[in-house]
């Protein structure tokens, strides 16, 4: 295990000598809260998250817990808050009361999460922010809430980016661009950014459709799409309405010459790649969280513990929301041994001078984890991913990319297809 | 509840003045007395919290009573109700600087004008036929302003939600850092709900609904008109849920439409009304204060370990109290309450 | 509007509609004799779908052979339902005039329990079966055809005429048309009522069984996926009108092909409005539906 933060260590170490002899009297473990939605549609994310979450606290308990509090032990406790913003708040509540958290994460959904950490704030007990991607959550001037991933806006402008790159390696790119997203607060809020940035950057958009969740049927949204003959198709689904509408794009051989650029949720689901034929995500562009092929530079003896367990646990391999949920936890260890405390103040205050440069925090594929003023973590970046002979291998930042990986583009079309 | 029963045993000098009215009032009473003492004696804020939930669920559920219960239909789009006084009052403190006191009152009055829009067609429409319209309307709704960013120049915000802007502690704006204040509030406005509720059984309308619930034919030949009554009780509880909406925003200080206009919103107030007994003054109070208290334990001891066994144990509670309990939990504890005061009577 | 598109966007509502309509059969038959709202219709399709996937992950059987133990699986769950669960309640308010609101109540409860009881056991993974049989589409003029929905559609408008056949020319049938016309006039004639019920109920379900199987190799399959087609089949049986089997297809047609051509026009979100409003329409104004009663 590899702490950077020397200079901090110093710190540490006084702050140990420090407390002395106070040092038996320190708490003998540290509990963490986590608002996930654990039932309900988003269920699948939040289990990940929490099993990601859960291997990472055992790995740091076996390995003598928080060190600067005596060997304290991290133990997590959960909420479940369904997707409702109701009972995400009771329950951020509850962890805060009776749990006597020293911190709270999650919560997944941005409806959830937006008010349950303005408790959090009212409480003082530092939040940190895991999957909910709305811009706002960083922007109410809160000390207390924090974010490690991407916000909204980075997430849009990372799939515009790519496009506009490769435009420039190759000479060809796409003129207009559709978009197929679901009607609730994500697909809408990403449709927005998209909306915005391509105008900005000369795109077309000839197609801009929303669709409730939960669909069985994308027949009419196909044909839509079909008339309006975009160059490339950007969409934004959860799990089953992915699945529904890839498998509907091959069977109707609805191709798009600049492929299809999703934009995380079902595709960054292993659940979604154990439910669908190779053939029929071949050649998506995804953008996510996390660089879906292996670390560049080190890997640590933790990853593989971590990818295996998390085998053994759900069935698959490892996710975008386990590998958050799993980072989280090392960041929040990383605050506790250098506030040497599990109070709420002294962990905001560690959270707020966190500066991770190595590490199993940076599972998720960041450089650097680093929080501005807002408790954005302005290192944080997705990579996008193109799926090339059943793999998704990274395409995008250029360089992330493995030396043998050249992006398709455009892509072949179905009937084109061997 | 069986505590303070077990109480009044000890005095049984009281139970054979009274009977069994005195012994309900002294219940009430006493269930008043402790629900006021209560955040003083418990200041735990979670409990608070907790209690607070409790009595907005309770209140909710009155409201829904109200004509629901004494109707005899049942009605799973309330939450429309409630999703328009929460909006309401959101936006005319955010965008007009309107005190959240007066934009509760209008959100409650816009949603009692909904109502009348929504109940004139369907009223006459029976069982379940009147259920799923309701649904159907509050269907439209909810999927309407998730996907309506501005209507009319009012940002809606689709299906984002919007959020009380923070002033900090301020009357004027009801916002509170303490949880007692908003304790207090939801109190006062379930009383209002239940003597509301409690003048209606001993008023013509309430008089009127129940020979419709009883037989609407029968009701139309001597001259009561259904659609009327109905319509009058309908905006009433409106009115009513569309205040409550009103706090629940207040409160959580955000609204979405996929909760506070969903159908499982509705459905949570139907049943809290139907297993505590509806068409009765204290049912849905009883309701509330049972089931959600389950839920809430069940979810924080159960809902990190076996992801739904909370919403299995929900679901058999409600199966069992339809097939066993068909005049809610308020009917076994009323003849509780009457052999109570007649032992009483005969020692 | 291209006519090529109106004409694929016809028979694609077609397809789905069918399918709708086939789905919403036992919700139609079940309230036409037990006058019971069963809440818990969309959550027995969904034990149909996940069944016929854990055939095929664990006994390798393709979805299309399924069907041999989903329905008759599906057939003593509903007849299980009726017997235990909804029975003593509809023998307990035979004497009260009023329809048995709290069926729909208990059946709220079946659903909320059977889905999170899938959740626990199944976990919230999407999952999907797939069959083994090739089936290019077939082509109708320009327009292709898929064969999974059109089996679906076929097997739909065959299950239909199979029960109005069934219930007219049987013994059994009859008895529970008579049931259904008039409850205590076939008690008194000696038909033993609970049975019929019990065997409704479990028809009605062995029909989601079938779908089930059916529908696996082409809908995601997860543990709610019943909400998806919970709401919509209550709006299509309304519309073809409650109680009547070729009504319950009708409506499913309608539908499927409102939705299709609506969408050409305006967003799924604005379709989904739409077809809530079409709803409350026509209960308002014609609540019998398009076609009569059982």
């Amino acid at each position: 295990m590899t702490h950077s933060i020397s200079r901090r260590g110093v710190l540490g170490i006084a702050a140990t000598m420090a407390l002395g002899s106070k040092a038996f009297a320190q708490p003998a473990e540290v509990v963490i809260g986590w608002i996930l939605p654990l039932t309900g549609v988003s269920a699948s994310v939040g289990q990940q998250t929490r099993v990601g979450a859960q291997i990472a606290t055992d790995q740091i308990n076996a390995a003598g817990g928080i060190k600067s509090l005596g060997g304290a032990r991290i133990r997590l406790v959960f909420g479940d808050s369904q997707s409702k913003p109701d009972i995400g708040v009771s329950e951020t509540e509850r962890l805060i009361q009776r749990e006597n958290v020293a911190a709270v994460a999650g919560a997944f959904n941005s409806a959830v999460t937006f008010p349950a950490s303005e408790v959090a704030q009212r409480y003082k007990t530092p939040w940190l922010t895991m999957g909910a991607v709305k811009d706002e959550i960083t922007e109410r001037g809160f000390e207390y809430v924090f974010r490690l991933n991407n916000k909204a806006i980075y997430d849009a402008r990372e799939q515009i980016d790519a496009m506009d790159f490769f435009k420039k390696e190759t000479g060809k790119g796409p003129k207009t661009l559709a978009m197929f997203y679901e009607g609730s607060d994500w697909g809408r809020s990403h449709a927005a950014n998209v909306r915005k940035l391509a105008k900005e950057r000369g795109y077309d958009v000839v197609l801009d459709e929303a669709a409730p969740p939960n669909q069985v049927d994308f027949s009419s949204q196909l044909l839509k799409i079909r008339a309006a003959k975009p160059d490339a198709l950007i969409v934004a689904f959860y799990t089953p309405d992915q699945l529904l509408l890839s498998r509907q794009m091959m069977e109707q051989r609805l191709d798009l010459p600049y492929g299809v650029h999703s934009v995380g949720g079902g595709t960054e689901d292993p659940a979604f790649y154990k439910a669908i034929s190779p053939r029929a995500v071949a050649y998506y562009f995804v953008q996510e969280d996390r660089q879906v092929d292996a670390l560049q530079g080190v890997r640590y003896p933790e990853y593989d513990d971590l990818e295996k367990k998390f085998r053994e646990l759900l069935g698959y391999n490892m996710s975008a929301y386990g590998a958050q949920g799993f980072a989280t936890m090392y960041v929040l260890k990383d605050a506790l041994e250098r506030a040497a405390s599990s109070d709420r103040d002294k962990l905001r205050d560690a959270l707020a001078k966190t500066d991770i440069t190595s590490g199993p925090a940076l599972y998720v594929g960041y450089q650097r984890i680093k929080f501005d003023e807002h408790g954005q973590n302005t290192f944080a970046h997705g990579a996008i991913s193109q799926n090339l002979d059943g793999q998704r291998r990274t395409v995008w930042p250029a360089e992330s990319r493995a030396k043998d990986i050249k992006p398709i583009w455009p892509v072949p079309a179905f009937g084109a297809r061997s | 509840m069986a505590l303070r029963i077990s109480k009044n045993m000890g005095a049984p000098q009281l139970a054979t003045k009274s009977g069994y009215g005195r012994m309900a009032t002294l219940l009430v009473v006493a269930a008043g007395v402790v629900a006021l003492a209560l955040p003083i004696a418990m200041p735990d804020p979670y409990f608070v919290h907790s209690c607070i939930v409790v009595l907005l669920f309770a209140y909710m559920a009155t409201s829904w009573n109200f004509v629901c219960g004494y109707v005899g239909q049942l009605s799973i789009g309330h939450a429309m109700f409630a999703g328009v006084g929460g909006y309401a009052t959101v936006l005319i403190f955010s965008r007009l600087g309107i005190s959240p006191w007066l934009g509760m009152l209008v959100g409650g009055v816009l949603a009692a004008m909904l109502s009348v829009v929504v109940g004139y067609p369907t009223f006459r429409l029976k069982g379940p036929y009147f259920a799923l319209t309701t649904i159907a309307f509050a269907e439209m709704i909810r999927i309407w302003v998730e996907n309506t960013d501005t209507f009319l120049g009012i940002p809606l915000n689709g299906a984002a939600g919007i959020t009380v802007p923070l002033v900090g502690e301020s009357w004027v704006a009801f916002q509170f850092n303490g949880k007692t204040p908003y304790y207090y509030v939801i109190l006062v406005m379930l009383v209002l709900a239940l003597l509301a509720t409690w003048r209606l059984e001993r008023s013509k309308l309430g008089f009127y609904l129940k020979a419709i619930r009883g037989d609407r034919d029968a009701a139309e030949a001597l001259g009561i008109s259904p659609a009327r009554y109905q319509l009058v009780a309908l905006a009433i509880s409106a009115f009513m849920t569309g205040v409550g909406g009103g706090f629940y925003a207040q409160f959580f200080r955000y609204v979405n439409a996929d909760r506070l206009i969903g159908v499982e919103f509705s459905i949570d107030l139907a049943l809290m009304s139907i297993i505590g007994g509806q068409g009765t003054v204290f049912g849905p109070l009883l309701g509330a204060v049972l089931l959600t208290p389950i839920a809430e334990i069940t979810r924080g001891h159960l809902g990190g370990v076996l992801p739904g066994l909370h919403i299995v144990i929900y679901g058999i509670i409600l199966i069992l109290a339809v097939l066993y309990l068909p005049k809610g939990l308020i009917d076994p504890l009323r003849s509780i309450l009457s052999r109570l005061s007649k032992n009483g009577r005969s020692a | 509007m291209d006519p090529l598109i109106l004409g694929f966007a016809v028979v694609n509502g077609l397809l789905i509609g069918g399918i709708y309509g086939g789905v919403a059969l036992g919700l139609s038959l079940i309230f036409g004799v037990l006058r019971v709202v069963n809440f818990a219709h969309g959550s027995l399709l969904m034990v149909g779908l996940y069944t016929a996937y854990w055939l095929q992950a664990l006994a390798g059987i393709d979805p299309y052979a399924s069907v041999i133990f989903t329905v008759p699986l599906l057939f003593c769950m509903g007849y299980f339902i009726q017997r235990v669960i909804i029975a003593p309640l509809i023998w307990r308010e035979s004497a009260l005039v009023v329809e048995p609101l709290s069926a729909l109540l208990l059946t709220a409860g079946v659903y909320l329990v059977i889905d999170n009881l899938a959740l626990m056991a199944f976990g919230p993974d999407v999952r999907s079966a797939s069959t083994s049989l090739d089936m290019p589409p077939i082509m109708l003029g320009p327009i292709p055809v898929n064969m999974q929905r059109f089996i679906g559609f076929s097997a739909a408008i065959l299950a239909a005429i199979g029960l109005v056949v069934w219930l007219r020319q049987t013994r059994m049938g009859r008895a529970i048309r008579a049931t259904a016309q008039n409850r205590d006039a076939a008690a008194l004639s000696g038909i033993d009522v609970p049975m019929i019920y019990a065997v409704t109920f479990g028809v009605g379900t062995a029909l989601l069984g079938l779908f089930g199987s059916l529908l696996a190799t082409f809908i995601p399959i997860t543990p709610n996926v019943g909400l998806s087609f919970g709401i919509r089949s209550f709006i299509v049986v309304v519309l073809g009108g409650i109680g009547s089997i070729p009504g319950s297809i009708l409506g499913g047609l309608v539908i499927g092909v409102f939705e299709a051509i609506a969408s050409q026009f305006v967003p799924a979100t604005s379709a989904a409005i739409l077809s809530l409003g079409l709803f409350i329409l026509i209960l308002l104004v014609r609540p019998g539906g398009l076609m009569g009663k059982l």
